[in-house]
């Protein structure tokens, strides 16, 4: 009776939707308010007035970064209410899943991730450091360092990831993003000019002030990507340990 | 019904489809980790929407090379949004499932209607 009632709701939600759809200009349409108001703008001058070839870079970094910087802080009191709902793993104690089981992973998944493992670390590291002038970014490294990482966990052990990466050392990490942001944003405040702002005045326009700004960006792209990694890797470890394993001794290899 | 423009607006049109999928597994699944799956999946139909939104035809993706002026580039700013908004998303879905993690701790039991039998009784 209720599932009826909710198919029913939103079939009609659906019939309604579906109309608008229909009403909408066509995709892909050049001449839609969402491109005619202030787009235009950043694509002609967004490289000159942010100093990123990647627009998305410029948008995300430069005229939203009031919102990018709301965002880091998201993500990192998301890691502290995960914290707080579960508390941090300990090293040496903390177990998973994959630690208590009797059946090790399999040699070619283990020799697989052994040899992908630093190729995706590279990768990552090619995202944060390129988000300026191609497709990549701080957000995008630090999602595919942190999934290398929780590869790493799942294959091996979660004692062994946390010997690697100490939780003292992802404690610093973490608040990195939040942080760095802070401190480039105040360095445009105490020369005079608005929060955020990555060209200072005082800087020569040509070359050398276009690189200078290009080291602000770079700067938070790459604390953002560390932080993230490091968020996702301890929200991971959180998830995934367990203190009250009943542990059986592993099953020696053939 | 305008039927050909719907099926030139098929992104929009499938984004629909994906949030009805989501609203219904959200109102109707008694698994909670199948309501934070029905979550996503209607969080990914509005990232669809809104990035479809931001296309233009035969346009290249923004990023302005050297020297190349005047190229036909996709709208950055629904794109730059979604990026804003997947990470959201992920940091609810974080927050969500460790909830399960701790529900489960304590009622031994993700089904909605099982908690709240107990909680009631």
């Amino acid at each position: 009776m209720k599932k009826l009632f909710v198919i029913l709701a939103l079939a009609a939600l659906g019939v309604v939707l579906l109309w608008v759809v229909g009403k909408m200009p066509e995709m892909g349409d050049s001449r839609t308010p969402d491109k005619t108001h202030v787009v235009p703008r950043y694509i002609e001058d967004g490289v000159k007035e942010a100093g990123a070839e990647n627009l998305i870079t410029d948008v995300i970094l430069n005229y939203r970064g009031y919102d990018t910087m709301g965002e880091v802080a998201v993500i990192f009191s998301a890691l502290c209410a995960v914290i707080a709902l579960l508390d941090r793993e300990k090293r040496g104690v903390s177990r998973s899943a994959v630690d208590a089981s009797q059946v090790r992973s399999s040699r070619i998944v283990r020799v697989t991730v052994r040899i992908l493992f630093p190729v995706i670390f590279l990768f990552a590291v090619y995202l944060i450091l390129h988000g300026e002038n191609s497709a990549g970014g701080g957000f995008q490294g630090g999602a595919v360092i942190g999934a290398s990482i929780i590869v790493f966990t799942l294959v091996f052990t979660l004692i062994e990831s946390t010997r690697d990466i100490p939780l003292t050392l992802r404690v610093i990490l973490e608040s990195l993003s939040v942080l760095t942001f802070l401190a480039v944003g105040f360095i445009g405040v105490f020369k005079g000019v608005e929060f955020l702002t990555y060209i200072l005045p005082g800087l020569s326009p040509g070359v050398a002030g276009a690189l200078r700004s290009q080291v602000f960006m770079m700067s938070i792209e790459i604390a953002i990507g560390v932080a993230v990694g490091a968020i996702f890797t301890s929200i991971v470890f959180a998830m995934i340990k367990e203190e009250n394993f009943e542990l059986e001794p592993h099953i020696p290899e053939p | 019904m305008n039927w050909s423009r719907i099926f030139q607006n098929l992104n929009y049109a499938v984004s629909l489809l994906l949030f009805l999928m989501g609203l219904y597994t959200l109102a109707m699944k008694p698994n909670l980790i199948k309501k934070i799956m029905g979550l996503n999946i209607l969080e990914t139909s509005v990232f669809l929407f809104i990035v479809s939104i931001g296309m233009v035809d035969s346009g290249q993706a923004p990023v302005m090379a050297h020297g190349a002026a005047q190229q036909v580039v996709v709208n950055p700013i629904p794109q730059a949004l979604i990026l804003t908004g997947i990470v959201v998303a992920v940091s609810t879905t974080a927050v969500s499932l460790s909830l399960c993690i701790r529900i489960h701790q304590k009622y031994g039991s993700l089904d909605a209607c099982e908690i709240l039998g107990r909680e009631v009784a």
